[in-house]
């Protein structure tokens, strides 16, 4: 009877055990087939081609742009919204959430509406300011969609540093400010890093939001899967395979970076 | 008079301030004993400045500081753990008051060396804080509060996190910041061994509010309620009817009639301390006015202790030392008789007719 559970157990473990592998092996496959599908050499020529390069340049810049603003916004907000207690404070932490669970396309065509046809729109073009379709499109639509995300990151962060090392702190003579730059933020160090670098990979991989605000032109707004998808539509499947490598290349990337430097704390 | 407090009251989630009225003077040690949740360290954070009142007024050298910010009030607070920033070695943690201060960086190192001296953790200052022990991490917080120079330390809980043999050092070293620094301390506990060690004057809290403020030593023989009896360790604690008999003035507990000296009638709780209970094989030919026959029920043996419990018609608890138990041959199911003076027995006003009569009770 002993053995025959004994039995049943291990039984159920290896089916459990082979489900796994079985998944992992799919997952190398279709991946390993993705960059083994052009042959090596029309590959590099494809990652070396100026289209390509261009489309790196232009994700780097607009993704590190993104980041910084995201964490310039991001930051204050998180702190405010741990700290304080404020008039609609649960409403406001609710709106701030609502790109979160958005498809990035609907989040686009909301700012197309807003940038573009809409009465905001005319005033800026007024002001001579037109985004839409143009590099700045690109970086608002990427702020977008990540900004709230990074909030709540930062927001679980400063939530996970006890007030009395802020209280103490004040008694220390500290004013504000120097409470949230010498106390709160280095002890949310280690969240805000993690949270830059998934911010970060986030923007260089954003598809439906960018498509919509700034469009997908040929040498003018195309990052990396902007890329893909116009080099899919023509048929280069070598330029679409070239730029999907790249951003496996950064997820993979990512991915390692979160679990080694961050494995121990594991906070999304 | 360095720090006053006039009427306080703050209500914070479920923690509440009724109308604390306390006075620190200088280079005093003052303790503020209460169980957990009596609103003691809400009291310390209202004083520190992390909360304001709902209203009354904090006074710090005579100078009205309720409204002022804690950065400015020059008042140094220590809690239960530590709060050492983790990012910063000992010596940026000692030296971040200055710091904020905008003093010069051989001032700091100075003024950090020094305190750091005094303290005892010179060799600690390059450390972190995760690799200190609680004792170190105690030390290294004492000395970040001390450096800016307070005028009043604040200790929330200060030994309850430490080990038996590092808390009775600790107690001593807290014992000397007074004479040592000028700087007046208040610290509260819910151990009462911190009370009988280290207080010049202390108050005892319960339910947000100061229920008593004397020398430890006042409290102890002379507590004012039922609450301060049993929280300064009285273990019989009862409930009966005081009221004049042919014998003189009388308790009566249950079946038991207790000579005590007291002006109050009616119902009335009464407290006898466990060391005041006598313990003989024979009726004892004293003064003392109450012997009662008793059967021992139960005996705790705790270091040369031994606590025993008796029944001579309601339950009592008497402590002798384990030698005299051995002389006495006192064993469970014996009969005993138990002698303790009327003036032993402390009386209090049950709730009810307490505020008539409080002023006239000398125990």
């Amino acid at each position: 009877m002993q053995n025959l559970k004994a039995c049943t157990g291990s039984w159920f473990k290896s089916l459990l055990v082979l489900l796994s592998g079985v998944l992992i092996l799919f997952f190398c496959l279709v991946f390993g087939g993705l960059v083994l599908w052009p042959d090596p050499q029309s590959l590099v020529s494809a990652l070396t081609s100026e289209e390509i390069l261009f489309s790196i340049q232009l994700s780097l810049f607009t993704a590190v742009t993104s980041t910084l603003l995201c964490a310039t916004v991001a930051l204050p907000v998180a702190y405010a919204l741990s700290r304080y207690t404020f008039p609609a404070k649960e409403f406001m932490g609710l709106v701030i959430s609502l790109p979160l669970s958005l498809p990035p396309l609907v989040a686009g065509i909301a700012l197309l509406i807003f940038f573009g046809p809409s009465f905001f729109g005319d005033l800026l073009r007024l002001i001579g300011v037109d985004i839409v379709y143009t590099t700045a499109a690109i970086i608002v639509a990427q702020f977008f969609v990540n900004v709230p995300y990074l909030i709540r990151v930062m927001r679980s962060a400063f939530d996970s540093v006890h007030p009395r090392y802020e209280h103490v702190a004040r008694t220390l003579g500290a004013s504000e400010p120097a409470v949230f730059f010498q106390v709160s933020l280095p002890m949310s160090r280690q969240a805000l890093l993690a949270g830059l670098t998934i911010t970060w990979s986030k923007a260089m991989g954003e598809f439906g939001a960018v498509l919509m605000l700034a469009g997908a032109t040929r040498m003018k707004t195309e990052t990396l899967p902007i890329a893909l998808f116009l080099n899919l539509s023509t048929g280069d499947l070598d330029f679409a395979i070239a730029s999907a490598t790249i951003l496996l290349a950064i997820s993979v990337g990512t991915l390692l970076v979160f679990e080694y430097w961050f494995g121990s704390k594991r906070m999304v | 008079m360095p720090l006053e407090t006039r009427g306080l009251y703050k209500t914070l989630g479920d923690f509440h301030l009724r109308d604390v009225n306390l006075t620190i003077k200088d280079s005093e040690y003052f303790i503020i004993l209460g169980p957990s949740g009596a609103g003691k360290s809400i009291l310390l954070e209202t004083i520190a400045g992390i909360h304001s009142p709902d209203s009354g007024r904090i006074i710090l050298d005579g100078t009205d500081i309720t409204s002022w910010p804690a950065r400015l009030r020059n008042i140094g607070m220590v809690y239960q753990d530590y709060m050492l920033f983790p990012h910063m070695n000992v010596e940026k943690n000692i030296g971040f008051g200055l710091k904020q201060l905008g003093r010069p960086s051989y001032e700091i190192e100075k003024a950090t060396a020094d305190i750091a001296d005094l303290l005892g953790i010179t060799h600690l200052l390059s450390r972190r804080p995760d690799t200190l022990s609680g004792g170190e991490q105690q030390r290294v917080a004492i000395a970040r509060a001390l450096v800016i120079k307070p005028r009043i330390l604040l200790l929330d809980e200060p030994l309850s996190a430490l080990d038996a043999i590092t808390r009775r050092k600790m107690r001593n070293e807290l014992a000397g910041i007074p004479s040592l620094t000028g700087v007046s301390v208040i610290h509260i506990t819910h151990h009462v061994e911190d009370l009988i060690s280290l207080g010049h004057r202390s108050a005892v809290m319960d339910g947000g509010t100061i229920v008593q403020t004397g020398k430890p030593d006042e409290i102890f023989s002379n507590p004012r309620t039922p609450f301060v009896a049993a929280f300064t360790g009285m273990e019989n604690l009862f409930t009966g009817i005081a009221k004049d008999s042919h014998e003189g003035r009388i308790v009566q507990v249950g079946p038991v009639k207790i000579h005590a000296i007291t002006r109050y009638n009616g119902q009335v709780q009464c407290g006898i301390r466990s060391e005041d209970i006598i313990f003989s094989r024979e009726p004892l030919k004293s003064s003392a006015r109450n012997v009662l026959k008793a059967t021992v029920m139960k005996i705790r043996l705790m270091g040369s202790l031994a606590w025993v419990v008796v029944d001579c018609g309601i339950t009592l608890t008497g402590v002798l030392t384990i030698k005299s138990m051995y002389d006495l041959k006192i064993d469970e199911g014996d009969t005993v008789f138990i002698t303790f003076k009327a003036s032993a027995v402390m009386v209090f006003p049950d709730g009810q007719n307490r505020d008539k009569t409080e002023d006239t009770e000398t125990g």
